[in-house]
C-alpha cells in the first residue's frame, strides 16, 4: 500500500484505537493507548492487508513532559511501514510486552527499562542488558538524570 | 560398567574473546562437547552514543554516530543526514546523491572484505584474512583521498556532503574496481570448494525465514535463508532505483550461504559503482544549509540497508538546534538476540558456533551503542 | 653476528672460538624490545586500525610483534577501542594475568581520556589509567597504522633503557 492507502485504511479500520497525532507531519504518526497495545498490535500484524511482521525498532523517548515509547514496524511482504507510539506519565510508567506480538522486541524493552525505567509488564527477563551489573544510579537517558562523574558539555 | 554420570557445565566465551568480534560474553552452557544453551551478556561497548548525540547540535551528532558502527561508518553518516533532511523537507543536489552511493556501496564492500577474512580466521584459515583486508586497502584510500580519514568519515553531511571528491578519485576508483572484481575470484577460489571450509560451513546454523523475520533480522542473514528482502529496492532511498542491479539471494540459510551471499552482494555493488562513476553529474555537493541548522518539531524514522542488515534512526525534534531523541538501530541488535534460538538444542559443537556468529556478522558496536 | 652489533659487547677471540662478554641486562632487553608479543584485545573503533597494521600493507610482524589470544603469552596490551566502566574490571583482570615484564599502550583517544566520549556519557571510563600503569599513549581517533607503529617502537627505546634493578624493587 501507499502511504495515503495505508493512512485511509488505518482511519477507516482502527477508529479510536489510532489516533494520528500532530508530530507525524513527515510520516504519520499514531497514538495507542497503553491497555489497548496488545490487541491493536495483534490486529496489525495478522490483517491480512497491513501483515506487518517485522519490528524495526523501538524504544523509549523523554521529552521533558511525558514519557513516551515509540514502535517502528514494517511489513516485509507488503513494503510498507508504520510508526505508533504509547503516551505514558512520569509516575510508575508501564507497558506491556509486546514480545507475544514480534518477540525481537525482547532486547529493546529490557533496554527500556534500565535506561529510562519505564516498567515491561508480563515480561519474561528483566536483567539489565548494557549496564554494568552492580549499576545504581538510576535511568540514565531521563533528561534530568545527572551523576558526580557525569560531565557536560559546556555550550559553545 | 556402570554408565558414567555426565552433568551439565558453563563455560565463558568473553568478553575478550578474538572470535567474538569486539567484546560479546556468551555464556554456554555445555553438555561434553555439544552446546545446549548459549546466552549473550551484552554492553562491554555501551557508550552511550544516543545520550551524547542528545546534547550535540545536528552537525556535532554525525562524528559521534560515526561510532556507532565504525566498520561501515558513512552508512551511520548517511542514516542520521537522511532522517534531518526528511525531517526539514531538504532537498539534496543529484551530485551529492551520486557521491553517497557511491561511498556507501565502497563502504559495504569494504565490510564485506573484513567479514571474509575475519571469518575465515575464526574458523582457522589465516590467508583470507591477509586476502580481504589487503583489498580493503584500495578503499580506504579512496576514502583518505575524500576526506582524510580511514576509518571515522564524517563526510556525508546534513544537505549532501562535506567536499567534492578530487580529481583523482574517479580513475583510483575504476581501478580499484577493477582490481576487486578480479580477486573475487581469488576469494573464492581459496574457500567456495575447500573441504574443509564446507565441512565448518554447510548445515550448520541453519535459520528460519518466518521465525527469523519475526526476530527482526534482516540484511543478508535474511536474504541467505531466502527471504528477497533488501531495502534498497524494497523501500528505495537516495537514487537507487536509478541503478540496474539484482538482490543477491540463497535459500539453505547455513553459514555457507551467508557466506556466498556476501560475496554476491560485493559483485552486486560493484556494479552499482560503475553505474555511478558513468552517470556521475557535475554541480554542486552541498545543499544550502544554515549555520544553525533547525528542523521543524516532529519526528521521523529512516531505514537504510546496510552491509549487516536494516540500519536505522529515529529521530525527533523539537525545534532547536539539538535532537531530542536520537534512537539508533542496528541489524546486529536483533541478529544476536535471535542467536540463541538457532543454536539452542541443536547440539552444535563450541567451534560451531564460532561459525555461526562469524557468519551472523555481529559486531558490538551497533549492539551496545 | 645480527646481535653483537645491536647490543655493547666485548669480544675477544681465543683458540677454538671467540670470548664474548655483555651485560644481561643487554641481552634481556634486546630479546623484550625484539620480540613484543601483544594481546588481541581490541573493543572498539580502533581495534580495525589495529587488525589494518597487523594485515597486508603494514605487516606488525616485522616489529617483532605477533598476536596472541591469551594473556598469559602476551608481553604487552594494546587497549584499542573504548574502555567502558562495565568492561574496566575485565582490562584489570587481563592485565594481572599477563607475565611480567607486561607493557601497556594506549591507543587511540578513548583510552587516553575517553576521547569523544568525554563529555556526556555515563558509560565510559575517562582514560585507562587509573585502572592500570600506562606506558605509551598514541593520540588519534583512531591512530593511523603507522602512528601505532612509531608508538611500538618507541616502546622499544623505552625497554631497551630499561634496568634491571627496576624489577628488583617491584
Ligand atoms: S579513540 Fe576513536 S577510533 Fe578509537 S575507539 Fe575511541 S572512538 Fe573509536
Amino acid at each position: 500500500m501507499t502511504r495515503d492507502e495505508l493512512k485511509a485504511y488505518i482511519e477507516s479500520n482502527f477508529v479510536g484505537r489510532m489516533t494520528l497525532l500532530e508530530s507525524g507531519k513527515v510520516e504519520p504518526m499514531y497514538e495507542i493507548k497503553a491497555d489497548d497495545l496488545i490487541e491493536v498490535a495483534t490486529k496489525l500484524r495478522d490483517d491480512l492487508e497491513l501483515k506487518f511482521d517485522f519490528l524495526c525498532n523501538m524504544g523509549g523517548v523523554d521529552t521533558r513532559e511525558r514519557l513516551e515509547v515509540i514502535y517502528n514496524i514494517a511489513s516485509t511482504s507488503k513494503l510498507h511501514r508504520l510508526d505508533f507510539k504509547v503516551i505514558l506519565g512520569y509516575d510508575s510508567p508501564a507497558v506491556e510486552s509486546i514480545c507475544p506480538v514480534w518477540p525481537g522486541a525482547n532486547w529493546y524493552e529490557r533496554e527500556m527499562y534500565e535506561l529510562y525505567g519505564i516498567d515491561i509488564l508480563n515480561h519474561n527477563d528483566l536483567r539489565p542488558l548494557l549496564l554494568p551489573e552492580d549499576w545504581d544510579q538510576g535511568h540514565p537517558m531521563r533528561k534530568d538524570w545527572d551523576a558526580p562523574d557525569f560531565v557536560r558539555m559546556p555550550e559553545l | 560398567m556402570g554408565k558414567l554420570r555426565t552433568e551439565e557445565f558453563q563455560v565463558n566465551m568473553g568478553p575478550q574473546h578474538p572470535s567474538t568480534h569486539g567484546v560479546c560474553r556468551l555464556l554456554l552452557t555445555m553438555d561434553g562437547e555439544k552446546v545446549v544453551d548459549v546466552v549473550p551478556h551484552v554492553g562491554y561497548l555501551h557508550r552511550s552514543i544516543e545520550k551524547i548525540c542528545e546534547n550535540r547540535t545536528y552537525a556535532m551528532c554525525i562524528p559521534v554516530l560515526d561510532r556507532f558502527e565504525y566498520v561501515t561508518a558513512m552508512s551511520c553518516n548517511y542514516v542520521f543526514a537522511l532522517a534531518a533532511e526528511k525531517l526539514a523537507e531538504m532537498e539534496v543536489p543529484e551530485r551529492a546523491e551520486y557521491l553517497r552511493v557511491i561511498m556507501l556501496e565502497l563502504n559495504r564492500i569494504a565490510s564485506h572484505l573484513i567479514f571474509y577474512g575475519t571469518t575465515a580466521m575464526d574458523v582457522g584459515a589465516l590467508t583470507p584474512f591477509l586476502y580481504g583486508l589487503r583489498e580493503r586497502e584500495l578503499i580506504v584510500d579512496l576514502f583518505e583521498m575524500t576526506c582524510g580519514q580511514r576509518l571515522t568519515y564524517n563526510y556525508i553531511r546534513v544537505g549532501g556532503v562535506s567536499r567534492d571528491i578530487p580529481k583523482e578519485f574517479v580513475p583510483k576508483c575504476r581501478e580499484a574496481v577493477k582490481i576487486i572484481g578480479e580477486k573475487l575470484s581469488d576469494y573464492e577460489g581459496i574457500l567456495n570448494e575447500n573441504p574443509i571450509w564446507i565441512a565448518r560451513m554447510k548445515g550448520i546454523g541453519l535459520t528460519d525465514p518466518q521465525k527469523a523475520i519475526a526476530w527482526g533480522v534482516s540484511g543478508p542473514v535474511l536474504r541467505a535463508a531466502g527471504v528477497k528482502h533488501d531495502l534498497r529496492k524494497d523501500d528505495p532511498y537516495s537514487i537507487y532505483n536509478k541503478f540496474d542491479f539484482d538482490v543477491a539471494i540463497r535459500w539453505n540459510g547455513d553459514c555457507y550461504d551467508r557466506y556466498l551471499v556476501r560475496l554476491d552482494e560485493i559483485r552486486q555493488s560493484l556494479k552499482i559503482i560503475t553505474q555511478a562513476l558513468d552517470g556521475l553529474p557535475e554541480g554542486d555537493v552541498r545543499a544550502k544549509v544554515k549555520a544553525k541548522f533547525k528542523p521543524p518539531a516532529g519526528e521521523v524514522y529512516v531505514r537504510i540497508e546496510n552491509s549487516r542488515g536494516e540500519m536505522g534512526v529515529h529521530l525527533v525534534s523539537d525545534g532547536s538546534t539539538k535532537p531530542l531523541r536520537v534512537k539508533t538501530r542496528g541489524g546486529s541488535f536483533n541478529q544476536l538476540q535471535y542467536l540463541p534460538e538457532i543454536v539452542r538444542g541443536k547440539g552444535y559443537l563450541i567451534a560451531d558456533l564460532v561459525a555461526i556468529f562469524a557468519t551472523f556478522d555481529i559486531i558490538l558496536p551497533e549492539v551496545d551503542r | 653476528m645480527g646481535l653483537i652489533k645491536k647490543v655493547p659487547v666485548y669480544t675477544e677471540n681465543i683458540p677454538g672460538g671467540a670470548l664474548v662478554a655483555t651485560s644481561l641486562e643487554q641481552v634481556l632487553n634486546f630479546g623484550r624490545a625484539k620480540s613484543l608479543w601483544y594481546l588481541l584485545f581490541g573493543t572498539a573503533c580502533c581495534a580495525i586500525e589495529l587488525m589494518c597494521t597487523g594485515a597486508s600493507r603494514y605487516d606488525f610482524d616485522r616489529l617483532g610483534m605477533i598476536y596472541r589470544a591469551t594473556p598469559r603469552q602476551a608481553d604487552l596490551i594494546l587497549t584499542a577501542g573504548t574502555i567502558t566502566k562495565k568492561m574496566a574490571p575485565r582490562l584489570r583482570k587481563l592485565y594481572d594475568q599477563m607475565a611480567e615484564p607486561r607493557y601497556v599502550i594506549a591507543m587511540g583517544g578513548c583510552t587516553i581520556n575517553g576521547g569523544p566520549f568525554y563529555y556526556d556519557s555515563y558509560s565510559v571510563e575517562k582514560g585507562i589509567d587509573h585502572i592500570i600503569p600506562v606506558d605509551i599513549y598514541i593520540p588519534g581517533c583512531p591512530p593511523r597504522p603507522e602512528s601505532l607503529m612509531e608508538g611500538c617502537i618507541h616502546l622499544q627505546e623505552v625497554i631497551r633503557k630499561q634496568k634491571l634493578s627496576d624489577w628488583q624493587e617491584k
